[in-house]
């Protein structure tokens, strides 16, 4: 059966509605999608059901594109680097209320809040940590045994950028900080650096496990940590949602909360950091399941 | 009425269906459910359902020199395919039988 007209499918539209799937069905779908889009006409409708279609890619990606071990390192470096980008907001907001003693309205709201987004932060690192500590241990025994140094600098990279990072940090407040703490542009000096340094680490461990390519126990056991970490990291960040939009709306008179600009810029970085660690997060923790379940 | 109840049909069992008569590509596939089963599907819908099915071993890919890669459906899919088709079928015997009995429908 031929198809009857052609109609050119390399559109702008066509091409981001395909972009927004999973690099690994892009390779093995998209040329075929191309061509049935060709045969049939790339009309707005088929093009948003092509882009809808993309979130079950990503949510539940297929097995056979991807062996399980590579899943679960693409998803635990995504993870890790969303997860540290939702970590630095979850520390900004530490910081700009709890760890500097303000006390906010003691709305019952806000304060449950708090309570949430200290339980559900410490937990949620524990489990990180507990859950790729084997893994990171695992590689860098391997980049020893084998003597890769650049595989060893890779995987040291969080001790090394936390380090040099809180080095920096108190070397600055006490060059600029007075009994008021640093002025607004050098906190934000400082977050922006902190964001970087958390960057930098995260992508560390997730060079290492591309060059080394770790299978096994230990890379499951990571990765379903960093599910369970992710999880429990959202209720953090819905805590400091929930938080933050209780501030502007019942204590708009502490820290700033009386313009909600800043505010809303910072909740859309945490909704954005918020989805890709939840999707990673899945794909990672789907991957890690036996076959079947 | 009719149209309405297209969102109830089940891709995959349509993408099995066609791809049981002979081996069929992407745009092929749409071609022959519209015109059998009367449901338009998507490329999104499509190719969603083809990957799932490729995945689970029910239908796989054939060579292909050009963009437009046929699919034929494996004896996995076969089976699956006679044995929802079977259950499908004493539905609608059922669903034909109750109304003749109890809305004294005659059929069509």
């Amino acid at each position: 059966m031929r198809p009857p007209a052609q109609v050119p499918s390399a559109t702008l539209l066509c091409r981001t509605a395909l972009a927004v799937y999973p690099p690994s069905w892009r390779a093995r779908y998209a040329d075929e999608v191309r061509a049935l889009l060709d045969d049939s006409g790339a009309s707005p409708a088929a093009i948003a059901s092509l882009a809808w279609r993309a979130l079950p890619a990503w949510l539940w990606p297929s097995r056979a594109l991807h062996d399980g071990p590579a899943r679960m390192r693409a998803s635990l470096a995504t993870v890790l680097m969303a997860g540290s980008m939702l970590i630095g907001l979850g520390l900004v907001f530490a910081q700009l209320t709890q760890l500097q003693g303000f006390r906010p309205a003691q709305h019952p709201v806000i304060g449950w809040c708090y309570a949430v987004f200290d339980a559900a932060f410490a937990l949620s690192l524990l489990v990180a940590a507990a859950g790729g500590l084997p893994l990171w241990l695992l590689m860098l025994r391997r980049a020893r045994r084998e003597v890769r140094p650049r595989d060893m600098a890779y995987l040291l990279l969080p001790v090394i950028a936390s380090a040099i990072y809180l080095a920096a940090l108190i070397g600055t407040l006490k060059l600029v900080g007075g009994p008021g703490g640093p002025g607004p542009w050098w906190f934000l000096a400082v977050t922006l650096t902190g964001f970087v340094a958390a960057a930098i680490a995260a992508a560390g461990p997730g060079m290492a496990m591309r060059r080394l390519q770790p299978r096994g126990l230990a890379l499951r056991l990571a990765t379903t940590a960093a599910g369970l970490a992710a999880g429990i990291m959202l209720i953090a960040a819905a805590a400091i949602a929930v938080a933050v939009i209780g501030l502007c709306l019942w204590a708009r008179g502490f820290a700033g909360y009386h313009d909600a600009t800043m505010p809303g810029v910072y909740l859309v970085l945490l909704a954005a950091a918020a989805t890709v660690t939840a999707v990673s997060a899945a794909r990672g923790t789907r991957a890690a399941l036996p076959p079947g379940t | 009425m009719s149209d309405k109840l297209d969102r109830w049909a089940d891709p995959p069992l349509l993408v099995l269906a066609s791809l049981a008569g002979e081996p069929k590509h992407g745009y092929a596939i749409t071609q022959d459910v519209a015109q059998t089963m009367g449901v338009r599907l998507s490329a999104g819908t499509l190719y969603a359902v083809i990957a799932r099915l490729e995945a689970r071993g029910l239908i796989e890919p054939l060579e292909s020199e050009d963009r437009r890669r046929p699919y034929r459906i494996t004896a996995a899919g076969a089976a699956a395919l006679a044995q929802q088709s079977e259950r499908m079928s004493k539905v609608a015997s059922l669903a034909r039988a109750r109304l003749s009995n109890n809305l004294g429908w005659a059929g069509a």
